[in-house]
């Protein structure tokens, strides 16, 4: 049997009599006759198929409900190894971005100046032929920034770049490269981090926001509630270490509140505490290595630096030491400085110590089962940016632009040179759903399909290999075409010859008969179309055994050093910690009502920004709660409402990211600010990503009381149901 | 079997030790009950709809401070305060335990609303709306709330009613696990369970069982059909 994709658009959109069994359907029972309903038809009967959430990098598995060809709701895949059958905020919110109003409906030209975001519709030939004709004209190799991609897209979006010349790069503002270098160095291997949070008993985190945005959460989540619940006998501990309460530090046990950029230096004071006892001195030559690097720093330094108390640094010590599935895990806060991933190796460096002095270790690394290509393509980090820029002026080069998938002009701070990069450009085109920040500065739109209108395959990390297969469960709403197919398309305009499939669901499928042929299957003819139609009811593919863990091999190639702020602390007493908002992340969330409207969990604050203070602080500077007040580092300045936060260092103040669109539709547009514009040029001196937490601030009265809608106490403000005149 | 037999009481236990605050079941009820979208004034006056929220309680101060998250949704009562003063009985209680509210009943007097304890109960000061095509989305199974009606959670009502159905239909008795609300669906550590108080081999059964268990405001002598696991530290 031959399921064309067309085939199965057709079948989604009709609405039709069948099981509610999960995957894809083949063939059209019944239509609905909408004036006189057949007896036989059962009103309320859902089709389910399976696909992958696309909201961030853990790609959960999703099942889609879907009734008459509309999408309904979206919910974890219970068969999935990643989320088994669960799903966050954002998985859940995805169909905001299907049904969003300010999809792009159809490829667009820029009109006016470039930036100014005036478009004129366009068909698909001359969007596409423009296109042709950019690439065709430019001498330069073209660059193309896209969000991570995996498995299909990866690698045709890898050919297409070097088969005209250019340069792919991966960019997303949440990619945790340090935690990645880290790794590299202080567990020894190449692999992908792996924390096996469930079995742990003894959990030190530092300032990793795991239950909100990191790495896989909704795998975290499920973790979280084993290790906690899960056993008969064990109730897991769980410190959190981090300047500011996260919603992930709330449910820590106990949460010390230390100085910012100082998460590495705890490590190496705990490091050289375990390496004192007497235990540790049975491991012998073996742990010379760590000596070498936690004996770098003074206890007496680490108690003045941290502001953490030695016989807490000793506790700390000693409970990790002595428990029996240690777990230290960084990430978030601690490596937004300039010694992030430094500190990250001091700190991922303790579960290596652990596993030397003869413990099971419940951090692993995963054994790549094959070489992923999406490892060898490098990341536009902030430096990369800055070298980028200065390259290009030293030999006036101007390449074309390609954007997918991601929104640097707002993600990145403007001390960073990420405009010139867009303004250099001789032409930009953007394959974005939505007209943002960045895509406002495109020639060319030529917007993607959304998720549950594509086909797709995605490398999820998780214990056992994992490969989820999306497919569409709708029929495409406008007209938008699907980011390979606009590739294949360009590519057989300008004559590539890399590529043989006319459409990129063939692409798909001959890389899956390819990959399945080497698993074992039967041995008739039409095997793969069997096997292919399994896959896509399961979701994709994944295999039963565990992946095995990689030995560690703690061997760090640097010195410990101190993080680096910018800002005098005289004139600018505070640190600044933005951090990505649970629901809008760092703004890709925030053209979802349901998600501008959920409570930020710690201030309750809904569409809206805020900063938050200490109370004692507020109470210092004469400053309530909904007090505007002005925030300035020595880059830039803005005014936000003040939330009091009692979970917060006194001499820092923090601002959730997502909020302060300039464009992004009108859910996001115009609403509250974005931090970023504050942040310092800071360099992770590692891996070149940005620093975030690495800016001071001040801030200062305005004398203005802002509008803080929140869920808890609103400001009763005068109904608009009822106008009270005066007398 | 007899008819008692047969009949569910439909309850939830909700383990604080493992709710992290996360919201999953917040979006998952707005997306499962077309619970609509109020914007920023409404929510700014107290008018935004949330069937279940997350309550979030400061305990000390600085440094010693901690935090608490109670999920709150509609109790289910087995002594529903909010029944007995419904003038047109748009608010009562199903043979299996449901606080149900019959919307096309609902006069909007909110007179259970004033005496619901827990605050579960939400007016619609005005008719929903969403923007074009938004309302794709909107489940057909739950009816869309207007200008003037009472609403609040349902235990996901149609769920329910379609596990049984699959159940009927595949001649086999409701098994545990078979039907969750959206937000006990939803729930990453799994904090929130569903199912029949009846079944004493349940797993909400064998939950609420526990030495941590405890009903809110306990003393008003509601009875609410959902059970709270007391977390440890």
């Amino acid at each position: 049997m031959n399921v064309k994709r067309r085939t199965l658009l057709k079948t989604a959109a009709l609405a039709t009599v069948g099981s509610v069994m999960p995957g894809c359907r083949q063939h059209v029972d019944h239509l609905i006759p909408y004036l006189l309903p057949d007896d036989e038809i059962i009103p309320g009967v859902d089709d389910w198929y399976a696909s992958v959430c696309n909201e961030c990098v853990a790609r959960c598995g999703v099942l889609v409900r879907t009734r008459e060809g509309r999408a309904k709701k979206l919910e974890g895949n219970p068969d999935h190894p990643v989320n088994h059958g669960k799903l966050c905020v954002k998985g859940q919110a995805s169909l905001q971005s299907l049904y969003n109003p300010d999809r792009l409906r159809h490829p667009f030209q820029r009109e006016g100046p470039r930036g100014e975001g005036t478009f004129i519709p366009l068909e698909w030939e001359e969007g596409l032929r423009r296109c042709t004709q950019a690439f065709q004209n430019i001498s330069e190799p073209p660059m193309m920034v896209t969000r991570p991609v995996s498995g299909t897209l990866a690698r045709l979006l890898s050919d297409f770049m070097d088969s005209i010349g250019g340069r792919l790069y991966f960019y997303a503002p949440d990619a945790e490269l340090p935690l990645h270098a880290a790794w590299h160095e202080s567990m020894g291997s190449d692999a992908s981090p792996f924390y096996d949070l469930a079995h742990a008993d003894y959990l030190l985190s530092f300032g990793a926001p795991f239950l909100e945005h990191w790495l896989s959460p909704v795998a975290m989540g499920i973790a979280f509630g084993h290790m906690r619940q899960g056993r008969t006998t064990v109730r897991g501990r769980y410190i959190h270490i981090e300047p500011r309460m996260s919603v992930t530090a709330v449910n820590a046990d106990q949460w010390i509140p230390i100085r910012p950029g100082t998460e590495g230096m705890l490590a190496l004071g705990i490091g050289q505490l375990i390496l004192d006892t007497p235990l540790s001195a049975l491991a012998g030559k073996v742990l010379d290595r760590f000596r070498g690097f936690y004996g770098t720093v003074r206890l007496d330094e680490v108690e003045s630096a941290t502001g953490v108390a030695r016989d807490v640094i000793a506790r700390l010590a000693h409970d990790f030491a002595s428990a029996r599935a240690p777990l230290a895990i960084g990430g978030g806060a601690a490596c937004s400085h300039t010694n992030g991933t430094i500190s990250l190796i001091a700190i991922n460096g303790l579960n290596a110590l652990v596993t030397s002095m003869g413990r099971e270790s419940v951090a692993r690394g995963l054994r790549q089962d094959e070489t992923r290509l999406e490892r060898s393509i490098p990341w536009l980090t902030e430096q990369m940016v800055f070298e980028l820029v200065e390259k290009q002026k030293e030999v006036d080069a101007r390449p074309a632009l390609l954007l997918y998938g991601c929104n640097p002009l707002f993600t990145m701070p403007p001390s960073v040179p990420i405009k010139a990069l867009f303004e250099r450009a001789s032409f930009v085109v953007s394959f974005g759903s939505f007209l943002d920040e960045s895509s406002e500065y495109a020639d060319l739109l030529l917007p993607d399909r959304d998720m549950l209108e594509s086909w797709g395959d995605h490398v999820a990390e998780s214990t056992t290999q994992t490969i989820g297969l999306s497919q569409p469960v709708v029929t495409p709403l406008y007209d938008t075409k699907q980011i390979g197919d606009t590739i294949l398309d360009l590519s057989r305009r300008l004559d590539l010859g890399y590529v043989q499939a006319p459409t990129f669901y063939d692409l798909l499928r001959e890389r899956w008969k390819t990959f399945l042929a080497d698993k074992p299957h039967d041995e008739t003819a039409d095997w793969f179309e069997s096997a292919w139609i399994a896959s896509l009811q399961q979701g994709g593919w994944w295999q039963g055994p565990s992946r095995r863990a990689l030995p560690v091999n703690f061997a760090p190639s640097r010195e410990f050093e101190q993080a680096v702020f910018f800002g005098e602390e005289h004139e600018y007493p505070f640190v600044l910690h933005p951090y990505p908002s649970m629901a809008l992340g760092h703004g890709e969330g925030a053209n979802r009502p349901w998600l501008q409207e959920l409570p930020d969990t710690l201030t309750t604050v809904v569409w809206g920004s805020c900063v938050e203070v200490n109370p004692k602080t507020a109470r210092d500077l004469g400053i309530a709660q909904g007090d505007v007040v002005r925030v300035t580092s020595p880059f830039g300045s803005l005014t936000a409402s003040v939330v009091l936060f009692p979970g917060i260092r006194p001499d820092v103040v923090a601002m959730p990211l997502g909020q302060g669109h300039a464009s992004y539709g009108r859910y996001a547009k115009n609403r509250g600010v974005n931090p970023a514009e504050l942040l310092a040029p800071a360099l992770d001196t590692v891996t070149g990503t940005l620093a975030a937490g690495a800016t001071r601030v001040r801030i200062e009265q305005t004398g203005l009381k802002g509008r803080l809608a929140m869920l808890e106490r609103p400001t009763v403000e005068e109904s608009n149901l009822i106008t009270i005149k005066p007398h | 079997m007899s008819e008692e037999k047969k009949t569910h009481k439909w309850e939830m236990v909700i383990d604080l030790d493992r709710c992290t605050g996360c919201e999953a079941c917040v979006v998952a009820c707005h997306a499962e009950n077309n619970v609509r979208i109020s914007g920023e004034d409404e929510a700014a006056q107290g008018r935004a709809i949330n069937w279940i929220r997350i309550e979030r309680y400061w305990e000390g101060e600085y440094p010693d401070v901690r935090t608490r998250f109670m999920p709150v949704l509609c109790q289910h009562c087995d002594d529903a305060p909010c029944e007995p003063v419904c003038p047109v009985y748009a608010s009562y209680h199903t043979p299996e335990g449901l606080n149900a509210q019959v919307y096309n009943r609902c006069i909007g007097v909110r007179y259970c609303g004033n005496n619901c304890p827990y605050t579960a109960r939400q007016f619609n000061w005005f008719d929903p709306h969403w923007d074009e095509p938004l309302a794709e989305q909107l489940n057909p199974d739950v009816t869309v709330r207007q200008n003037g009606i009472m609403e609040k959670c349902t235990f996901c009502v149609q769920r329910i009613r379609q596990g049984k159905e699959r159940a009927e239909k595949e001649g086999r008795p409701v098994r545990d696990g078979d039907i969750t609300p959206a937000c006990v669906q939803t729930c990453p550590t799994s904090a929130l369970v569903f199912g029949d108080r009846r079944d004493p081999d349940s797993r909400v059964s064998k939950l609420a069982r526990q030495d941590r268990a405890f009903h809110l405001l306990e003393s008003v002598g509601t009875h609410p059909a959902v059970t709270y696991l007391k977390r440890l530290t």
